[in-house]
């Protein structure tokens, strides 16, 4: 059987059609590429005005605010960066992989709740609570990691058999409940305790005694509204990195003679390091940029106070504030332009130089022979 | 895998065994973080659904004889006294001046629970909580269980084929009040309800949140125009960030010299999604609000200055400037996908003769789809929970006409429109009532992490199910 | 040993040659560089019309990057540059009014790894038919029968035309992916180890397939398997570092190398 000829009649056509395609897709893609690329072009090409005004004193009217922005950032990551590299660590090096496969989509799930609820929950509840419960909030902080230790602490005491319960690799999940007894236990006896030695009222004491003022929404609240937001970011990055660790280097660790939290300690850690870093620097370029969190739980009065029971005003909520009103052409206008190129370089330089630390790593990694 | 040191014997004993607490420190971490987030939705879920199933009505008679009647909805401990004091939401803001009281607990008398007592959910004047005495219509009245048959009977029926009534109530104190039916919208006597009936009440109060907009200033009605808005910027959205993305990573991916160029472009793309969301909101109201909406607005609307047409914050800006904020999600996703597909099949496509055109649509974009539609849907549950750059760029607390309607052109992409997010953030924040609109704040907060997290679940499990099938052709 | 590696690269063995009638594809000092590394060094040989030609080799010797090049495959890759000509049926295949996908219709290739599309398998034979020209269904649907006979895969697929590709054996989607290629009717068919990720029975189908089908068009074979191109070629180029060591009849080749060099290769003492 012999099948007809074919023809290639077409030929010019669909090398015409090939042309003119390639020719679209990458006018299409470079002035897509363009438009991005105008951000930072039309920021800079506003704020030109200012230089031509060169007004110190407008100046000064922003540092007010970069100060709270870097006090939100600060007391974000204060509470976020001990909780997501634990949960990183964990997670990564000690827990079953089939709960591991479980638990990271939930957590990474965090990072995906709106500014705009985590902001009404620190804002409209959780801060009116803290005021009223301070002393409890403060006996939480420290009793929380306390109680943590002491689960352990029981666990190295118990029997053997009643360990195969309760495994190490299985502890992120009935910690909680622990967590939660734990709680409860610190809230119920802290009134009481608050009532024998601070005289009933922390929040009275501290006003009377130390003149501190307590602001109902403060840094402490978005510290930790706005750390439960860069949770997620900073675990989900760290904790590819630790994973990432060969595994070799860890095994050759403990040939050697080290304990396994030694080993990880000493070599997983270390080699993880600038992934690690990467992650903190990730985190902290969202908690500099975040807006709706630090405008509906942090008081936005312009303070220039280093108390964290105070509040403070950041450059986003600034911008978000008061640019609707400014008029265009204006000095505000131009000054919140500022404000926002301030942003723009900061959270674009941050996030390049972890980008580029994470790909050395990556290099480095395969270089060692590590997966992929 | 035991964290237990077994070199007991060594000297430094006593440090591992300190040492092998951290393992647990760090477990606690991931029991927080899981506890918080599992506080977070279960306060939502409970506070935003607990709303809506009819609460119990209570006659509270104090020690100075007065009487109220109203439901109880907290306790807390007085300041610098013994006791506790209690919210009551009492209504009747027409009457009393106020919706809510405190009351000592102290001096709480007696409580019953009255089954004749019933609320009233009107406009104007919102709630009123007390007894129904008789309804008059024309010459006709009707007293007793009868006029509560009555009412509901009206009430059942469409608001255009309601007949002129009043209605006589009491307040539990006393106070009569006559009530045109035309203000009447709902009528609900909880006391009498048998718990079936809370339950229909509960998915009809929901239904109603859903479907209606809201009345007296934000703090009572529905979220209907909200959710409308957010669908329709998101939808607006997807349809100029689809095409845009997906050109753009097929030029950088399959076009583009892959030089060193092209490699710092590609971090450049990727940062950009970390910039914060403000920053591109600022863009939007200099580049596309005061640049081009102005000039818009010389052009072709010069009769309507000073007021301006497309030189203010509208739909057809927001949804620009929220492409633009989820540009990078799209682009990295597509990239993603294009570069899993094995070389093997391009080559196998060119091979046969197929153009670099044909090669794109009919083997890689195919291939690519579930990736794109991915990012996509990245995208979209982005932009729905995004509200710092729409304050700047076009959303309002309360838009007066929908952006679709059947004027022509119908669909009116200058228009201000209603955000769920922003919705949230101004009833919580700039209410006139923020202790009334706080439940559904709480409500509105709820339902939108929930389109959220459905959106992302899908993304997950789309990734999830495109990873599976390529794993089983490799 | 080393000394005499270094003689087989300087002496060139003689190289059999075709008269233009019988020749269809001749490869005239051609040189090949990815980003300046020399991949192929001045190669001229000559592949004869309905003969199956073996290009056999340690690997890294450029058979496959040869292969390719008479494909254009290397013109989707910016780093490469090339020198000398490469001429198919007395047309030089860089020639500037060459249509390249013309040329790709006509030099079909498989490659070592099966690579069927991700659609049916009816899909994938129409694939390249469906870029050439409109065709009724009908014809369409001979064209498809008669590739997947020549084949030899019709019997096995033809109840489940419209089944995935995917769902497959590796010898299947082989001879699948060698169906599709036949599909458009090319003059040459390059074969890039086409059998090395198969197993043995598969590896016998594919080698009789070869056989069969040098009756109707040029076979070039990349093997690294000696029994496999002694088994199937007519004629054997034995290549080493980019450079054409030894070529010329099959047998020749095997039974009695005229270089001390590629006797080494074929009784396995290099590799």
């Amino acid at each position: 059987m012999i099948p007809p000829r074919l023809t290639t009649s077409r030929q010019p056509l669909r090398l015409l059609q090939d042309r003119v395609a390639t020719g679209l897709i990458t006018a299409g893609g470079v002035g897509v590429l363009m438009a991005i690329l105008a951000i930072g072009v039309f920021l800079v090409w506003e704020t030109l005005p200012l230089l031509a005004i060169g007004d110190t004193l407008a100046l000064a009217k922003l540092s007010p605010m970069a100060w709270g922005t870097l006090k939100a950032a600060l007391s974000a990551l204060l509470f976020a960066i001990p909780v997501a590299l634990g949960a990183a660590i964990y997670s990564a090096l000690f827990m079953s992989a089939r709960l591991r496969s479980r638990i990271k989509p939930t957590l990474e799930m965090m990072e995906a709740i709106p500014g705009v609820v985590v902001g009404f929950i620190a804002g409209l509840i959780l801060a009116p609570w803290v005021e009223r419960h301070l002393a409890s909030t403060l006996v939480l902080i420290i009793w929380l990691p306390l109680s943590a230790a002491l689960a352990g602490l029981l666990w190295q005491l118990t029997k053997t058999r009643l360990r195969r319960y309760f495994p190490l690799s299985w502890a992120g999940l009935w910690l909680v409940p622990w967590l939660a007894i734990m709680m409860a236990l610190a809230l119920w006896l802290t009134p009481w305790i608050e009532q024998q030695w601070l005289g009933g009222d922390l929040r009275l004491l501290l006003d009377q005694r130390f003149g501190i003022d307590y602001a109902t929404r403060n840094a402490l609240i978005v510290g930790i509204a706005m750390g439960f937001a860069v949770i997620p970011g900073i675990y989900s990055l760290a904790e590819d990195a630790l994973a990432d660790v060969p595994n070799t280097l860890i095994e050759g660790a403990q040939a050697l003679g080290a304990s396994r939290w030694q080993a990880l300690w000493k070599v997983a850690l270390r080699a993880a390091g600038p992934g690690v870093f990467s992650a903190v620097m990730i985190g902290a370029g969202r908690a500099v940029g975040e807006t709706m969190i630090v405008l509906m739980a942090s008081g936005n009065t312009a303070l220039l106070s280093a108390s964290p029971f105070e509040g403070m005003r950041t450059l986003s909520a600034a911008i978000a504030i008061e640019l609707p009103e400014a008029a265009p052409g204006g000095l505000t206008y131009h000054l919140l332009i500022l404000a926002a190129l301030v942003l723009f370089i900061f959270t674009f330089l941050v996030n390049t130089l972890a980008e580029v630390v994470r790909q050395r790593l990556r290099r480095r990694y395969r270089q060692m022979g590590g997966p992929s | 895998m035991t964290a237990v040191p077994n070199n007991a014997a060594s000297p430094s004993y006593r440090f591992n065994w300190l040492n092998s607490l951290w393992p647990w420190l760090c477990a606690a971490s991931v029991a927080l973080s899981l506890l918080m987030l599992g506080a977070l939705l279960t306060l939502l879920l409970v506070r935003g659904l607990g709303h809506f199933w009819p609460a119990t009505l209570e006659e509270v008679t104090l020690r100075s004889g007065d009487i109220f009647a109203g439901h109880a909805v907290r306790e807390v401990a007085l300041p610098l006294q013994e006791g506790d004091e209690r919210l009551y939401f009492t209504g009747n803001r027409d009457l009393e001046g106020a919706r809510w009281r405190w009351v000592k607990v102290e001096e709480i008398v007696e409580r019953t629970q009255p089954v004749d007592l019933i609320r009233l959910e009107r406009s104007p004047w919102d709630d009123f909580i007390g007894r129904l005495v008789a309804v008059e219509q024309a010459e006709q009245r009707w007293e007793g269980e009868a006029a509560w048959q009555r009412l509901t009977a009206l009430l059942a029926l469409p608001a255009s084929q309601r007949q002129e009534s009043q209605l006589l109530l009491t307040t539990a104190n006393g106070q009569t009040l006559r009530q045109p039916l035309a203000n009447v919208i709902h009528a609900q006597a909880p006391n009498a309800m048998s718990w079936w009936q809370k339950t229909l009440a509960w998915g009809d109060a929901v239904w109603r949140f859903l479907s209606e907009g809201p009345r007296a200033a934000n703090t009572s009605g529905g979220v209907w125009p909200a959710i409308f808005g957010t669908v329709l910027m998101v939808i607006l959205m997807s349809v100029i960030v689809t095409p845009f993305g997906v050109l753009a990573a097929i030029y950088l991916n399959e076009i583009a010299h892959q030089g060193r160029l092209t490699r710092f472009v590609r971090i450049g793309v990727r940062n950009l999604a970390g910039v914060p969301s403000i920053v591109y909101g600022v863009f939007g109201l200099g580049v596309f609000v005061y640049g081009i909406g102005g000039s818009l607005d010389e052009w072709f609307f010069s009769d309507t200055l000073p007021s301006p047409t497309f030189g203010t914050g509208g739909l057809l800006w927001a949804s620009l400037t929220l492409a633009l904020l989820t540009l990078p999600v799209v682009i990295v996703a597509t990239e993603e996908g294009l570069a899993r597909i094995p070389d093997a099949q391009r080559e196998g496509a060119v091979a046969l003769g197929a153009t670099r055109l044909e090669m794109l649509t009919r083997i890689v974009l195919p291939m690519a789809a579930p990736a794109m539609l991915t990012g996509v849907i990245l995208a979209v549950a982005r932009a729905a929970g995004e509200v710092a750059p729409l304050m700047l760029v076009g959303v309002a607390k309360l838009a007066p006409q929908m952006p679709i309607d059947g004027e022509f052109p119908y669909l009116h992409l200058e228009r201000k429109f209603m955000h769920l997010g922003y919705h949230l953030f101004d009833t919580a924040f700039h209410g006139e009532d923020v202790q009334a609109a706080i439940p559904l704040v709480y409500a509105t907060a709820l339902l939108l992490v929930l389109i959220v997290l459905v959106l992302n679940l899908t993304a997950i499990f789309l990734r999830h199910y495109l990873r599976r099938q390529r794993g089983n052709e490799c | 040993m080393l000394a005499s590696l270094h003689s087989a690269n300087t002496a060139q063995a003689p190289v059999t040659h075709f008269s233009p009638e019988h020749c269809c594809l001749s490869i005239d000092h051609f040189s090949l560089a990815y980003a300046g590394k020399e991949a192929l060094r001045n190669l001229t040989l000559s592949v004869p019309r309905h003969r199956v030609t073996a290009f056999i080799g340690p690997s890294g010797c450029g058979k496959s990057t040869l292969l390719r090049a008479i494909n254009r495959l290397h013109d989707l890759n910016e780093s490469v540059t090339h020198n000398g000509r490469i001429t198919l049926e007395g047309q030089d295949i860089h020639g500037p009014h060459v249509n390249v996908t013309e040329l790709r219709r006509r030099v079909g290739m498989v490659f070592q790894t099966p690579n069927p599309f991700p659609m049916s398998i009816y899909e994938n034979v129409a694939f390249g038919l469906r870029l050439q020209q409109r065709l009724t269904k009908r014809k369409r649907d001979d064209i498809i029968e008669w590739a997947l006979t020549s084949a030899a895969l019709w019997d096995e697929v033809k109840d489940r035309l419209h089944r995935s590709a995917w769902q497959l054996s590796g010898g299947q989607q082989q001879r699948l992916v060698i169906a599709r290629t036949l599909a458009v009717q090319p003059d040459v068919l390059l074969l890039d180890e086409p059998a090395s990720a198969l197993d043995p029975i598969s590896t016998l189908k594919i080698e009789e397939l070869i056989r069969n089908l040098k009756s109707e068009l040029t076979l070039v074979l990349v093997t690294h398997n000696m029994q496999q191109a002694a088994r199937v070629s007519d004629y054997t180029a034995f290549l080493h570092q980019g450079e054409l060591v030894e070529y010329g009849p099959t047998d020749q080749v095997f039974t009695n190398p005229l270089l001390q060099h590629t006797e080494n290769y074929i009784t396995g003492r290099i590799t």
